[in-house]
């Protein structure tokens, strides 16, 4: 087993799926030439030629509803926008045809395609190169939407994404991109869409989250086991749709559980899982549902100090935990 | 066209350039859709289904023209007043009145809208209301033949209205840089809705448009289905020898409302008529019985056996009954994740 990074992962992914199956091509902004901005497709051009590999000009709208057409007849596209910021244009595409084609048309087109969106802060990207908008396509039936944080869950989502039959937003973290290594199977494996993963078991409190939230949270419970608190981390993989199952069932082991998320606070995807907590284990409950989320401000701002300010953190995420303990 | 290879009289070409049998075979389209559409409407005043109603009449020659003599595989990227389209690229009429009804046994099974028609075996895709929204999939679909190297060909239609979207103009972009095969047919009526052409963009033809796109654009007159057809083959014919698109642009004229809610007060009665001197169907009818390809008594023989076609698939849907209300869960995804079912 070779350790390697998580932008690796992607790449390996893509390079596989591309070798495994000829139906599937790649489709976005400078990812040919020039190997994309973080360099996810770096060789894929060369390798599998510009029929492939397709640099498309500036034309999110494009992007998106060609991919669409493209699934329909028989491809399985995987698309690329080169920042979450700019998915925008792409959301007209994404919300009627993506998501609605198959309902739409009683099932007699199918939109079988994946689209890549590199998200997040915590690299001083500024206003407009750290924003992580999931929850926008949460609130999107007809979408799949997942957020891996490891470089193995990486590789085995993203083929998921590729293999299966929905459409799949498929965010990726660039703070996660080089930062974190992990041992990976040789051999063709795949994470299932829809599971949840238990990256560690506790007893106190239960955090939940996903993406770079996850390694926060971590990072936070491995302080807190410190001082003989036991924190339960999940880490949910796929945000729609989530792993009700394990989070309740956690839910009912602990009793008490925080929700990080890194996107604004208000109408995010924690509100809607703090919310079905109370509907389905209330009785479980004791103490209120927390939540450590980004600020409800327009996006993450660029200098530093208020970057860091905006962002939930190990320490933030611990002082939630011992808030909600000592409750 | 498949037809048939028997040993009896070819088809000449005439004035018109086109054989009889093409010229009869366009103008029987033209005329089912003109009753199927004049049906509907009446059965919407009547009562017999919800929602509204988009009447395409005065301007069927513009999808009928370039749809006849597709191949199966070809697809449709309709907008919201194709059915002439649909009509002539072999939708059989009990799927097209099931959409209208909204009933089971529509294609959806009474999900989208009323006029948002679609049929994959005869591959007219069912179209989403946001406009331009299928001239965007449509060239996906292009380019998705395009990589497969399958020699199929796409025909979008939208109003002219619909060219002033940003979408639009992405999708034609693309279009233009690969060479894709895909034909753009602009109904240009005149009106979107309200607004009238010169409120949509600084230009009069709407086939200069392609000049941007680095591909032919050319304006003809959208009421006269021969000459639609004729330029639709050509350019259809340039998009499967992988010589890229065209943009055609007709000029046209629907006689009643945007949709049968509208009263279509903001434009003149002279306008109207003068249109309505120019009827796409009466245009053919001459044309063919000048050259003796058609007579009034053929005429009246075709109007009552599509009517007596039309009846049959009115009342069967009209027996039909709609889709039980659980159907909302289904062909949310595919089979791999069942929606969460809510007790009522
Ligand atoms: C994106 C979008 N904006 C607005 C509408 C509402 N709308 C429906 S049809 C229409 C006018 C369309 O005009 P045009 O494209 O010229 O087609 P026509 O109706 O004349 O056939 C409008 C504004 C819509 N369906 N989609």
């Amino acid at each position: 087993m070779k350790k390697i990074t998580y932008i690796e992962a992607i790449t390996q992914a893509l390079d596989e799926e591309m070798d495994r199956d000829e139906k599937v091509f790649l489709i976005g902004e400078d990812i040919g030439i020039y190997g994309g901005v973080f360099k996810a497709t770096k060789g894929l051009l060369d390798k599998y030629g510009a029929e492939r590999v397709i640099d498309s000009p500036i034309s999110e709208v494009y992007i998106a509803g060609g991919s669409v057409g493209a699934a329909m007849v028989g491809l399985r596209p995987v698309a690329e926008i080169q920042f979450a910021d700019f998915i925008t244009p792409s959301m007209d595409q994404i919300i009627q045809q993506m998501a609605k084609l198959r309902y739409r048309t009683g099932g007699q087109w199918t939109c079988p395609m994946t689209m890549r969106v590199c998200c997040g802060a915590d690299i001083a990207g500024g206003l407009y190169h750290s924003q992580i908008n999931e929850q926008w396509f949460f609130s999107q039936p007809g979408l799949i939407v997942v957020m891996p944080a490891t470089p193995y869950d990486a590789k085995g989502l993203l083929k998921s994404a590729i293999r299966g039959d929905d459409p799949v937003i498929y965010f990726e973290h660039k703070r996660l991109y080089r930062w974190i290594k992990d041992e990976i199977p040789e051999d063709d494996f795949t994470v299932p869409i829809g599971k949840a993963a238990m990256r560690k078991e506790g007893s106190d409190v239960t955090l939940v989250s996903y993406g770079l939230m996850y390694h926060r949270s971590m990072e936070a419970a491995v302080g807190l086991e410190k001082e003989g608190i036991s924190a339960e981390v999940i880490d949910m993989r796929t945000i729609l749709p989530w792993d009700r199952e394990m989070i309740f069932e956690s839910v009912k082991k602990t009793s008490k559980v925080v929700l990080v998320q890194e996107s604004s606070k208000t109408g995010g995807v924690m509100a809607e899982i703090s919310a079905s907590i109370t509907e389905e284990v209330f009785d479980y409950l004791d103490a209120p549902v927390a939540r450590v989320c980004g600020l409800d401000v327009p996006a993450v701002p660029f200098a530093p100090p208020m970057e860091h300010y905006f962002l939930p953190n190990a320490e933030k995420i611990a002082k939630a935990v011992k808030n909600i303990i000592e409750y | 066209m498949p037809a048939a290879k028997k040993k009896t009289v070819k088809p000449k070409a005439n004035q018109v350039g086109l054989s009889e049998e093409t010229m009869m075979g366009l103008y029987t389209n033209l005329l089912k859709t003109r009753l199927l559409d004049e049906r509907f409407r009446k059965l919407y005043r009547q009562g017999r289904f919800a929602g509204t109603y988009f009447s395409a009449v005065g301007q069927e020659a513009t999808t009928v023209g370039p749809t006849y003599g597709l191949r199966d595989e070809d697809l449709i990227a309709p907008s919201h007043r194709e059915i002439g389209a649909n009509v002539t690229k072999g939708v059989p009429l009990d799927k097209i009145a099931g959409q209208i009804y909204a009933r089971v046994s529509s294609p959806d099974k009474g999900k989208s809208h009323p006029c948002h028609y679609g049929w994959k075996p005869k591959g007219v895709i069912t179209p989403s209301s946001t406009l331009a929204g299928q001239t965007i999939i449509g060239t996906g679909c292009a380019m998705g033949f395009q990589i497969q190297k399958k020699d199929n060909v796409v025909l979008a239609f939208f109003g002219e209205g619909s060219t002033s979207r940003g979408g639009w103009h992405e999708a034609l972009n693309y279009a233009g840089i690969y060479n894709l095969p895909i034909v753009y047919i602009c109904q240009n009526n005149l009106w979107a809705e309200s607004v009238p052409a010169t409120l949509q963009a600084g230009i009069t033809d709407f086939s200069d448009r392609a000049k941007a796109y680095g591909f032919p654009g050319i304006t003809i007159n959208g009421n006269d289905v021969f000459t639609v057809h004729k330029t639709a083959v050509k350019a259809i014919d340039r998009a499967r020898k992988g010589k890229g698109p065209t943009l055609i642009e007709c000029k046209t004229y629907r006689w009643y409302g945007h949709s049968e809610i509208d009263p279509a007060d903001y434009r003149s009665n002279k306008e109207l008529e003068e249109w309505k001197s120019k009827d796409p169907v009466q245009f053919a009818e001459k044309t063919l019985m000048s050259l003796n390809l058609l007579t009034k008594i053929k005429r009246e023989a075709l109007v009552e056996q599509i009517n007596q076609e039309i009846d049959e698939a009115i009342s069967a849907v009209d027996k039909d009954e709609y889709a039980e209300p659980e159907e909302i869960y289904n062909d949310v995804y595919s089979e791999q994740f069942p929606v969460r079912r809510v007790e009522w």
